[in-house]
């Protein structure tokens, strides 16, 4: 049994600007591990090289044993990445159920030449993936809604539709990006109640949040990032007390102020 | 043999700068709108016409206030072309209907220029032509003016997108329309003017390259096409590397014609295309695409 | 399904398929069914250039050039080794397949506008070389004598012949391309067109997968050349020029993106629009062009969006169609 998933000194430069620098994260199988820190920190870019959308400028990165530092983007998912967008991607003139849908077609093995001419075969595999689909959609509660044009989807539903289309690939790890940005709090609650739910049916998540209420809720470990440097690690707690942290997210002038009192 | 290499590089330097312009003329709407014009050819063909078949033929301009007349003609053309179909365009949903937009305006273009001023060929008499002798070595006076303006043309446009304040904002547009917009910078007008000096480059290629392929509806049809090849090769969106890559057709054209059959000549500027595609996509000075 | 409305669905396909059969015995006028056999073979190249342009929204403007292509590989085979067209219409396809690999790869493994540079450009080059390679091509003045299509000694030589073998191609043709359009496929190809990165995400090869809709749309492509090669009996290459692209282009427009049917339809209007609209003499092609500029800019959904929702709406009312299957768009 390898690494779950294991980043090995990442580092990524935009010309001048080093966006993520030497990072170093381990994380477990079965776990919810967040990325947080302040904008700017980091932590899309880590997404996006953990995903292989950018090219690493230093370091490796390890999934399951297997290292996937150069593959790119569509191999990563082979892997059994999934991921959610932080600025929602959906098909927006696909209803919902054809959404998820997408989700199933690298799991289903007909070329194009016998998917039209084997008429039986092909309602098989269709029936396969709609109802792994529909089964989703329930766990997800949103059922009711299949039959609806994305683009006439509420946006929190939208958002949460794209974890759906992720578990259609049956991934070990679900990366999710600012999954609550953009959320009022009703869905919000929502969302923490269906990562809770999806994570004690057994998947593990790499969550990217700015939201603290969520993060310290669901939260197994925590990675800090700051300037593109991970400052902390530990459980939620123990980053709740951390003065790096701290000074990140509120300056070192409310530390000093702190001491004063 | 070596005047013949010498005469094929200045009229491969003069054809690379033809394609620079028309590079340029394109960028800059790509640029603002995010449309790539498949109706340049047609607004190059234009230009021409209204210089040669209507301001200097018909109403016997002389020609200096013929170019100038064509000029605002042009300019508020293009003003019209932006406001009433580029504008409405660049919003689409799906870029089929606004690369389809461009070409099927390109296409009633040629079809109002071929009612209008009819299918004939023709040329404009005394423009451009002569030779200049430069101690035994002769040039055609059309490939000499060519890389004169062109080079003009791209000084001009530099110093306006650099130091005016429309340009500036040309500038802005370009890169963020958002923040443009936030910025205080009308973007619509923006798009209007940008048009307009597209257009008015559109008809200085067609003044220049009258001598070359006489004034006919498919006089820039060829020019077009391999204006987009050179943005490719250049890097596409990016002013200097469409320069870069239109003279480097050019010469490279050019000097084909020593070693290929004269069939090939066109083909070399697709080829490259392909060729650029498959190693290095991103062109020779563009950023990664 | 009740009985009801099967029994509406067989009545309604046997009236469509006696219209078929007798269609050329009605019209009894060869020049109506040049038209008609146009429109199909026009009909199947767009049915291919849906699945690029339609439903992943990568626009190919090299059409001409494929379906010249296509034209001139299958005359080209037949003239030079006297076998059978049908062999020919294998090359063609054959044809087509290497252009979606050669021309798709370049052009679709990096996102941007290339297709649409390429394809315009390959076209460009296609009718310059067929037109300049005179020896083996003909050159300007073309080639002559191409055989029509033949099965047994019977010989589809005259329209009505070629129109009962067309619509069987056709037929053939429309139901593989409703076939993909309507399984995973289709819908892969369609989520393409809305959002490149999230396919990517779910472990689809992006690139291979468009590389595989041009490949479809270059083959559709080339088996239309072929079939117009052998309709004709005579190609030249003035016929392949940037504006007949552009006309298919705009027979799927007019069709409305991403519907099988749509493509029909499209294809029949633009192909029969002149034929209709002659008395508009030189002024059809800009009050043409206009109007679907026109088109393009207030009505994005295509105008017979608003024709084919009108006759979905009396299908139902008819009872044919339950409200909730919904189709193509």
């Amino acid at each position: 049994m390898g690494d779950f998933l294991k980043l090995t000194n990442v580092t990524k430069q935009f010309q001048g600007l080093v966006a993520v620098d030497n990072v170093n994260l381990d994380m477990k199988e079965h776990t919810i591990h967040s990325l947080i820190g302040p904008n700017g920190a980091g932590k899309t870019t880590t997404v996006n090289l953990i995903t292989g959308v950018l090219s690493k400028t230093k370091g490796t990165v390890v999934f399951d044993g297997k290292d996937i530092t150069n593959l790119p983007t569509h191999k990563v998912a082979r892997c059994g990445i999934g991921r959610t967008f932080q600025n929602i991607k959906v098909f927006p003139t696909m209803t919902l159920l054809e959404n998820i849908m997408v989700g199933g077609h690298q799991i289903t093995k007909m070329g194009i030449v016998r998917s039209v001419f084997d008429i039986k075969g092909q309602r098989a595999e269709e029936k396969m993936v709609r109802e792994k689909a529909e089964e989703i959609l329930d766990r997800l509660g949103m059922y009711h809604l299949k039959d609806e044009y994305m683009k006439n989807l509420p946006y929190g539903r939208q958002k949460i539709s794209e974890i759906g289309r992720a578990m259609m690939t049956d991934p070990k790890l679900i990366l999710l990006d600012e999954p609550a940005a953009g959320l009022n709090p009703s869905e919000r609650a929502e969302l923490v109640k269906v990562i809770e739910k999806s994570h004690n049916e057994g998947y593990s998540f790499f969550l990217i949040e700015h939201n603290m209420d969520v993060v310290m809720k669901i939260s197994d470990y925590i990675t800090v990032l700051s300037f593109g440097k991970e400052i902390a690690q530990g459980k939620p707690e123990e980053i709740q007390k951390d003065p790096e942290v701290i000074r990140a997210y509120l300056g070192s002038a409310y530390l000093e102020q702190k001491k004063d009192q | 043999m070596n005047t013949i290499i010498l005469q094929l590089l200045v009229s491969g330097l003069a054809m690379g700068f033809i394609y620079a312009l028309v590079g340029i003329e394109y960028t800059l709407i790509w640029n603002s709108t995010g449309l790539l014009n498949f109706s340049h050819d047609k607004l190059i063909t234009l230009g021409a016409y209204i210089f040669g078949a209507s301001m200097v033929l018909q109403y016997g301009l002389s020609k200096p206030l013929a170019i100038l007349v064509t000029f605002v003609v042009m300019f508020l053309l293009g003003c019209l072309v932006a406001l009433g179909i580029f504008n409405p365009l660049r919003n689409m949903r799906s870029n089929i209907f606004a690369v389809m937009g461009t070409i099927i305006l390109g296409r009633i273009i040629a079809e109002f220029i071929r009612l209008y001023w009819g299918p004939v060929p023709f040329t404009v008499p005394d423009w451009l032509t002569g030779t200049f002798n430069f101690g035994g070595f002769i040039v055609t006076r059309a490939n000499v003016i060519i890389c004169g303006v062109s080079a003009l043309v791209v000084i001009t446009l530099q110093c306006f997108l650099t130091f005016t304040k429309t340009g500036k904002a040309m500038r802005c547009v370009a890169q963020n329309k958002k923040a443009a917009t936030l910025m205080g910078i009308n973007v619509s007008q923006n798009i209007c003017i940008t048009t307009g000096i597209s257009a008015i480059i559109c008809s200085t290629i067609g003044f220049l390259t009258i001598p070359l392929f006489t004034i006919s509806t498919t006089m820039a049809a060829t020019i077009g096409l391999k204006g987009f090849s050179a943005g490719v090769i250049g890097g596409f969106g990016y002013i200097p590397g469409v320069i870069v890559g239109g003279i480097f057709i050019g010469i490279v054209e050019n000097l084909a014609v020593a070693v290929l059959p004269a069939v090939y000549k066109d083909v070399v500027s697709f080829a490259l295309l392909i060729l650029f595609l498959l190693v290095k996509p991103s062109g020779f000075l563009g950023k990664r695409a | 399904m009740s009985g009801k409305k099967r029994t509406r669905i067989y009545i309604l396909t046997a009236v469509v398929l006696a219209l078929i059969i007798l269609l050329p015995h009605v019209l009894h006028n060869d020049y109506y069914m040049v038209v008609i056999n146009r429109i199909l073979i026009n009909t199947i190249v767009v049915l291919g250039l849906n699945f690029i342009t339609g439903l992943t929204g990568q626009m190919n403007l090299g059409t001409a050039g494929i379906y010249a292509l296509g034209a001139y590989s299958s005359a080209l085979f037949v003239s030079y080794t006297n076998l059978s067209p049908w062999l020919g219409l294998l090359v063609a396809i054959l044809m087509g397949f290497i252009i979606g690999r050669a021309l798709g790869y370049p052009s679709l493994r990096i996102r941007g506008v290339y297709l649409s540079l390429t394809t315009i450009g390959f076209a460009e080059v296609v009718r310059l070389l067929l037109a300049n390679l005179a020896d083996f091509t003909g050159g300007t003045t073309g080639l002559k004598n191409i055989p029509c299509y033949s099965i047994f000694g019977f010989y589809f030589n005259t329209q009505t012949r070629m129109y009962y073998l067309f619509v069987v191609m056709a037929a053939i043709a429309f139901f593989i391309a409703w076939r993909i359009v309507h399984s995973k496929w289709g819908r892969v190809f369609k989520s393409l067109r809305d959002n490149i990165d999230a396919v990517e995400m779910t472990g689809v090869d992006v690139a291979n997968m468009k590389i595989r809709a041009f490949t479809i749309a270059a083959i559709y492509g080339t088996i239309g050349g072929a079939m117009y090669a052998h309709f004709m009996g005579y190609i030249n290459p003035s016929t392949f020029t940037v504006d007949l692209s552009t006309n298919y282009v705009i027979m799927l427009m007019v069709g409305g993106l991403e519907s099988v049917v749509g493509c029909l339809v499209g294809s029949a209007v633009v192909t029969g629009l002149p034929e209709i609209l002659r008395f508009l003499g030189d002024y059809y092609q800009i009050v043409f062009n206009a109007v679907i500029l026109l088109g393009a800019i207030f009505f994005p959904n295509g105008w017979l969006n608003l024709a084919v929702t009108g006759v979905k709406k009396l299908m139902y009312r008819m009872g044919i169609r339950t409200a909730e299957s919904g189709g193509g768009k």
